[in-house]
């Protein structure tokens, strides 16, 4: 992902769109005592898709935006939410997945890493009374939610983004797909030049 | 793929990423509310307040989607909770009204033998654990026996009056054959006049009981008092101490070739519902007759 306007343009409005659809509604949306939330979402989509340093960007710049509306403390959430993009990025940049049904270890993953973060910082922060367990259920019912919308917020993600990514997933996807040629002996690197 | 370049440029970002935001949190915690960091912050919620609300006008018919749906779920839970406790009260209520049952039982029970003059050391409460299913043996069985001083021959009563005797005792129960069963057969009197008989049950009706031996030139009046007499034909005592509240006289039969009346009475004793029992295990210290009525 090269840093052009248009990138700039569509992962701001990406940000913005999550940021802004958390807060007025997901938020507000309580199914079976947890909710859907979108921020760990986007960032570990786009970290995924576009690598670390995007990844961090977009994590700080979505934690910052998050700070500013809800006039929580400035910095908490973008501490937490670059290092949630550059953990997902650095994990693609080693290992390239490409799997169909990525998006779901990397939205359990994400949204686990994210609550947990956030909650250790808070508790470093300010947090000083006692804390009901139920914490710990809606927590789980959020990674869970957040696991049933990962595979379309992800393919969303991924049409926003596709434009103005170095490389498009769905080819690299394709490009992993191919049989590996072997050798006559089945062993690779004795393959057949043709 | 390993650019030193590429990778000194990732770290510093993440670098000055994380940074950035320790700076931002040290600065927002050290200044004021009129502080630097929190005009920026109050100045992003004027802009983005009206996005807010625009968002949330436009999210509200989906949140009263999933609130509906929610609500349903919540009413489902809260309808089996409620259910729950429902079951909860009612067990309790239930508990409640048999531990007051119980109670009025017990009462009646030790008011009744202390007017018969029985003290502490000579009575003994126990409760029915066993009932005889059938009509033609009327016993129950209680949960003390030989080693709470429980013997055979005693008698049995409840608060309303007298209930049977104990024919077999072991160790930790006893059984006691009712005042209903086919073999019994109790001295009685009939209160106040006296006239002596034997009461003996009509198997199957426990509602309904004969007194004999009433001699047909003697009136016998509808309502009247039946108690034990305390003695037997013979030379022997009777096991039923005189007194105890049998029964009330419901009808008198009069026929015209016998020389009895046939004296049917109601006995004040429920016997299909015995809960609690007192076997009188002593003597009385003070007569009835000292200690006051035998009023069930």
């Amino acid at each position: 992902m090269s840093l052009t306007p248009a990138t700039l343009l569509r992962t701001g409005v990406l940000v913005l769109l999550a940021v802004v659809l958390q807060i007025s509604g997901f938020s507000q949306m309580r199914i079976l005592g947890g909710y859907i939330d979108l921020i760990p979402l986007v960032v570990g989509a786009v970290a995924i898709y576009a690598g670390s340093v995007p990844g961090a960007i977009v994590g700080f710049c979505t934690g910052l935006l998050i700070d500013l509306a809800l006039g929580q403390n400035l910095g908490a959430t973008s501490l937490v939410l670059t290092a949630l993009g550059y953990g997902v990025g650095r994990y693609r940049d080693l290992r390239d997945p490409a799997h169909g049904l990525l998006p779901i270890p990397v939205a359990a993953a994400a949204t686990l890493g994210y609550l947990a973060a956030f909650a250790a910082v808070s508790f470093m922060l300010e947090i000083g009374s006692s804390v009901s367990p139920l914490v710990l259920r809606e927590a789980i019912i959020t990674v869970l939610l957040n696991v049933a919308v990962a595979l379309p917020f992800f393919a969303l993600v991924r049409r926003v983004l596709r434009p103005v990514l170095a490389v498009d997933p769905a080819v690299r996807m394709r490009r992993r797909a191919d049989p590996i040629e072997s050798g006559p002996l089945g062993l690779r690197g004795l393959e057949v030049r043709r | 793929m390993y650019d030193k370049q590429v990778v000194r440029r990732r770290r510093a970002v993440l670098a000055v990423l994380v940074g950035l935001s320790i700076v931002l949190l040290t600065g927002y915690f050290g200044e004021g509310n009129g502080g630097f960091f929190h005009s920026i912050q109050s100045g992003a919620q004027t802009v983005l307040s009206p996005i807010e609300d625009g968002a949330s006008r436009a999210f509200k018919p989906v949140r009263d989607l999933v609130g509906w749906f929610g609500d349903v779920f919540n009413a489902k839970d809260e309808n089996k909770q409620l259910k729950k406790d429902l079951a909860a009260a009612r067990a309790e209520s239930t508990r409640v009204a048999v531990l007051q049952r119980d109670n009025d039982q017990l009462r009646k029970e030790l008011k009744l033998t202390d007017d018969l003059g029985y003290s502490t050391s000579s009575r003994l409460t126990a409760r029915v654990i066993v009932k005889s299913p059938t009509v033609w043996y009327s016993t129950v069985t209680i949960n003390s026996g030989k080693s709470d001083g429980v013997r055979v021959d005693q008698p049995v009563v409840n608060g309303d009056g007298l209930v049977g005797k104990v024919t077999a005792a072991t160790g930790g129960t006893a059984t006691v054959t009712l005042i209903t069963d086919g073999s019994s057969n109790v001295p009685a009197q009939i209160d106040p006049d006296g006239a002596h008989g034997i009461v003996t049950p009509s198997v199957g009706d426990p509602n309904d009981m004969q007194l004999q031996y009433i001699g047909k030139n003697h009136p016998v009046k509808v309502g009247a008092k039946v108690v034990t007499s305390g003695s037997a034909p013979g030379p022997l005592q009777s096991i039923f101490p005189r007194g105890i509240p049998i029964g009330e006289v419901s009808r008198v039969d009069t026929a015209d070739l016998e020389l009895y009346r046939k004296v049917h009475i109601r006995p004040f004793a429920d016997l299909r519902r015995l809960d609690f029992l007192t076997v009188l295990t002593g003597k009385p210290q003070i007569s009835p007759a000292t200690a006051g009525g035998t009023t069930p």
